[in-house]
């Protein structure tokens, strides 16, 4: 990694630059809520000023720029008495200004599943490459638990993370895109006030957490409280409705639908997300659903995000971004999950 | 599909319409792109909104409306003994739908605010199936064309029917809507099943549950939600009245 | 321009104008790229099961595909969607595969009115297999209930074109009625020409029915079963395999020498949908073909 410190005019001059170049996309304010507080998501942007780099942090995640929500996967086109299967990968280079970390720690995760695991997807690997992405730290909001998830630095899957000190950005540069684009504006070498000031700005920015979550006993205590009361008394509250699992950033299942045209001549082959909190997610022909109960279904949500999977290093995945805790009309979220199983566990001793 | 060796079969089809606004019937008539397509997969016998032709030789029956006079129930009768297939369309003909809010009232009330002192011979609005026996119901007010299109499609390929079992959520947040609570609004999305493409939601405005109840609606914690959200039951049972599509939700206070 | 990224186009890399090789599982290709196969034959079984065989008409491909007993592959019927299938035939034929379908929603059922020289696709095969090699010199014991039976007629195969390689091989078939057996056109020649000992059993017998009804278990009061030198493989429905394998296990057969195929949701094949998870697993990748003891172990397994 290279680090590099500039101005913020000059930071302004460089993604304007970018934004005329490439399609590019940065947090806006979409709505507000009825306590009054902004609600952003990363929208196209035509100019640096039509960007809220101050935002929280997006009321959706990233991922539908990497997994979209609904996505062709290929087309049938019908012949007399034949098909031909069409397959394309999209490929239109893109910009993305002001990431958080947890959003790229999550990207991370996806390219173990999506690059790293076994049958790396090509619809994936097409967006990713092709996203340039400029990451921003920010001070948490006062639910956010990524330093508890170990996620609150980025180390990789980013082209360039911005650190702000006030006046200046201190910059890691982690490609050579990025380095070569820099070159058009005035960067200068870290001096070592600046190293300080970066220093203590992540020190605000750890101090600056007021919740944490003890996830690091949960790959055994997922297993061990598998039949936990605490299961039925959150799966009753859960409406099934998938929304946890649609804005958080790892959460990658899917389905697939495939229709065929009006005209009878083409059909489509198509991913939509899903999520194992929803009713069919495990249900068979016949009508058997593996997993039957509300409790069974939000369980699962909670031992794929924090037990780990085997084609996923047995990783968690959890960025601790607490986007689906915000989000969950029933008032389900990672912090009283856990800690109710946690002391459900000192309880018994 | 012809590739199967299946040949798709044009389906001969009657539209007819009940107590209603007709609206579902002008809905199939939209979406202008795949309209000539559309209409290559029928062939109508019986359709008033886009033709005068009357024939009695159909084999589906789609019927939008809800029952709500005697002599209604004897020509839904009749139309069910013709149609070898009969779809009630659109949320009137599926739970009794808008026509619902006519059962609030005592029935010499309602008749007398809408027609005066003439005496219309009407009773209480019914859904299809409390007079026959209903196929396939595709709710909606008014129904989603792209729904009926891929419906249509299966039937003429002799494919199987699946709808979603989950709720309208879903689809609301894969279109990446604010959620109307955190504006401030009621919405019935999470109860009722999906396949609208949450077309409410997406203008902004809660859902009012005209597709009917989701699989497993988890009713209990939706009151509570409602509750914490700072509404009352009187507020959400006025919505949920609009279509009546959500009988789970209304309990017996006594 | 001196900000313009440079645009990857992944559809002009070599891997899109090959065909996928789904036993190679890391490197990149065209994960949906289905090869397309003629249904060349389709024999009725039952009212609900049909067995189809597929041709793969690409040359390459065809050379490509092998595949070895226990794997499944995902079944393309463009337009209606795309089910996983186990493989039920040799691994040794070259020239079709054969799939044993039920008629049970919305792809089976539009295959099962789908008319001989049908082009469908396939991918895969997928998952783990049967351990055929470790079973030489062993006593094996196959046991299927109801449509069990598709995914052993791979092994079977296996079995007789290396008969010499086994000791002795049983088949314990058991299904609700007379009527729902399937193959029963094959017992002859499995019996005679391969020296399989077949005994079958059902829940329910009907008029013409003069064999055994039961259980499938009842089956075991008729034989002697020697743990220290047997492998099993258990396929049917979960409720089935369960007893099956906890009567097994009571007479001390090593759970690491029974082996279970799991059936789950699927819509990928590929590990990446998470449909078929089993406790931390994923059936598409880790099984289906799973050991006793590794299922013992899943959590939600049975
Ligand atoms: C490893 C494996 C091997 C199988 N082998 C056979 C076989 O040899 N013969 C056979 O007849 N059946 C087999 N099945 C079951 C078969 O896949 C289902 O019957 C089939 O998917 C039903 O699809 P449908 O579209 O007709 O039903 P629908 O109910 O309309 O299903 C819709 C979708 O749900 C999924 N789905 C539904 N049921 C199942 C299921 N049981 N398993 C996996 N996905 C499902 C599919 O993706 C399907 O497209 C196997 C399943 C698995 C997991
Ligand atoms: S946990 Fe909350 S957001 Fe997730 S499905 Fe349940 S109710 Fe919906
Ligand atoms: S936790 Fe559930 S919703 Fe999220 S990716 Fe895993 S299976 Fe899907
Ligand atoms: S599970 Fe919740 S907190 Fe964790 S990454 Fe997903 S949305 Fe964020
Ligand atoms: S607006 Fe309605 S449908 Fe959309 S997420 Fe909120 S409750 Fe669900
Ligand atoms: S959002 Fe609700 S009310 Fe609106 S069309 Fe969909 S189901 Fe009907
Ligand atoms: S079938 Fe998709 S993960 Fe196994």
């Amino acid at each position: 990694m290279i680090y590099k410190v500039i101005t913020k005019k000059e930071f302004k001059k460089f993604v304007n630059g970018l934004i005329n170049s490439n399609e590019t996309f940065g947090p806006r304010q979409v709505n507000t809520a009825k306590d009054g507080k902004p609600i952003y998501q990363f929208k196209e942007v035509h100019s640096f000023d039509e960007m809220e780099l101050d935002y929280t942090l997006s009321y959706s995640s990233l991922k539908n720029f990497f997994l979209p929500f609904r996505e062709v996967l290929s087309r049938y086109n019908f012949t007399d008495d034949n098909w031909e299967q069409e397959i394309e990968y999209r490929v239109n280079p893109r910009v993305i200004v002001g990431v958080r970390a947890c959003d790229i720690n999550a990207l991370c995760k996806l390219d173990d599943i999506f690059v790293n695991g076994s049958f790396p997807s090509p619809y994936y690997i097409a967006r990713r490459n092709n996203t340039f992405l400029i990451g921003m730290d920010h001070l948490p909001m006062d639910d956010c638990f990524c330093m508890s998830m170990g996620e609150l630095v980025v180390r990789q899957g980013f082209n360039l993370f911005c650190t702000d000190l006030g006046d200046r950005y201190y910059l890691s540069i982690n490609s050579s895109k990025a380095f070569n684009f820099l070159r058009n504006v005035k960067t200068t070498d870290p001096t070592d006030k600046d190293d300080r000031q970066w220093l203590e700005r992540r020190n605000l920015i750890k101090r600056s957490f007021n919740t944490t979550v003890d996830t690091s006993s949960l790959p055994n205590l997922l297993d061990i409280e598998f039949d936990s009361p605490i299961w039925e008394k959150w799966g009753d509250k859960c409406l099934n409705c998938g929304t946890c699992a649609m804005v958080c950033p790892t959460c990658y299942c899917y389905g697939i639908e495939e229709s065929i045209d009006v005209s009878l001549k083409s059909s489509r082959r198509e991913r939509f997300q899903h999520s194992c909190t929803v009713v069919d997610f495990a249900e068979v022909a016949g009508g058997h659903n593996f997993r039957p109960s509300k409790e069974a279904r939000l369980k699962y949500r909670y031992y794929h995000h924090y037990h780990g999977f085997a084609e996923n290093a047995d990783e968690q995945i959890c960025v601790g971004c607490n986007r689906c805790g915000r989000n969950c009309l029933a008032g389900i979220n990672p912090k009283d999950v856990i800690d109710d199983l946690l002391m459900e566990k000192t309880d018994e001793v | 599909m012809k590739y199967l060796g299946i040949d798709p079969q044009k389906i001969k089809i009657g539209v007819f319409n009940f107590t209603c606004c007709e609206g579902c019937a002008l809905a199939l008539a939209n979406k202008e792109e795949t309209l000539v397509d559309f209409l290559d997969l029928l062939d109508v016998v019986t359709f008033r909104e886009i033709s005068s032709d009357r024939g009695e030789d159909y084999d589906i029956a789609l019927v939008e409306g809800s029952i709500s006079r005697d002599d209604e129930i004897e020509r839904i009768k009749k139309i069910r003994a013709q149609a070898k297939v009969l779809v009630a369309l659109g949320t009137c003909a599926c739970y009794g739908g808008v026509n619902n809010l006519k059962n609030q009232f005592k029935i010499e009330e309602v008749v007398e605010i809408a027609y005066g002192k003439d005496k219309v011979e009407t009773s209480k609005v019914r859904p299809l199936s409390d007079v026959v026996k209903v196929d396939l119901e595709i709710p909606g007010c008014p129904v989603s064309k792209a729904e009926v299109e891929k419906i249509v499609v299966d039937i003429v390929n002799q494919s199987e029917i699946n709808f979603p079992e989950y709720p309208v959520c879903v689809e609301c947040r894969r279109n990446m809507n604010t959620c109307v609570f955190d504006l401030g609004m009621i919405c019935l999305g999470p109860i009722t099943q999906a396949g609208c493409d949450a077309v409410c939601p997406n203008g902004g405005v809660g859902c009012l549950g005209c597709r009917g109840p989701a699989e497993d609606a988890n009713y209990e914690s939706f009151r509570e939600i409602l509750e914490e959200n700072g509404f009352t039951m009187q507020e959400a049972l006025e919505r949920i009245n609009f279509y009546n599509a959500l009988p789970g939700m209304v309990i017996d206070e006594s | 321009m001196k900000y313009k990224l440079p645009k990857e186009d992944i559809n002009l890399k070599p891997f899109m104008s090959k065909p996928p090789r789904y036993n190679w599982k890391d490197v990149i290709m065209r994960t949906d790229k289905t090869y397309k196969c003629e249904i060349i034959n389709i024999i009725e079984l039952t009212p609900m099961e049909k067995l189809f065989h597929l041709k793969i008409l690409d040359p390459v491909e065809r050379d490509i595909f092998s595949f070895r007993p226990g794997q499944f592959l995902m079944l393309e019927v463009p337009g209606f969607g795309e089910v996983p299938i186990s493989i039920s035939s040799s691994s040794n034929n070259k020239e079709y595969i054969a799939l044993c379908i039920r008629k049970a929603g919305r792809v089976t059922d539009i295959l099962h009115k789908a008319k001989k020289g049908a082009k469908v696709g396939i991918r895969g095969p997928f998952g783990t297999s049967f351990p055929m090699e470790e079973m030489i010199g062993h006593n094996i014991l196959l046991i299927a209930g109801g449509l069990g039976l598709a995914p052993l007629r791979a092994p079977l195969y296996w079995i007789s074109e290396h008969r010499d390689e086994y000791e002795d091989v049983s088949l314990l078939y058991g299904t609700k009625d007379p009527p729902s057996m399937l193959f029963t056109y094959e017992y002859a020649e499995w019996e005679k020409v391969n020296h399989i000992d077949l005994l079958t059993i059902v829940d329910q017998g009907d008029d013409g029915w003069t064999g055994r009804t039961g259980l499938i278990t009842e089956l075991f009061k008729e034989m002697t079963i020697d743990p220290d030198n047997t492998f099993a493989i258990v396929c049917g429905p979960p409720i089935m395999f369960k007893f099956v394998c906890n009567y097994l296990d009571s007479i001390r057969l090593p759970m690491n020498r029974m082996f279970v195929s799991l059936e789950r949701r699927m819509h990928c094949g590929m590990g990446k949908c998470c449909r078929c998870m089993v406790g931390s697993t994923f059936t598409c990748v880790d099984g289906p073909v799973f050991d006793y003891w590794s299922v013992m172990n899943l959590k939600e397994a049975i």
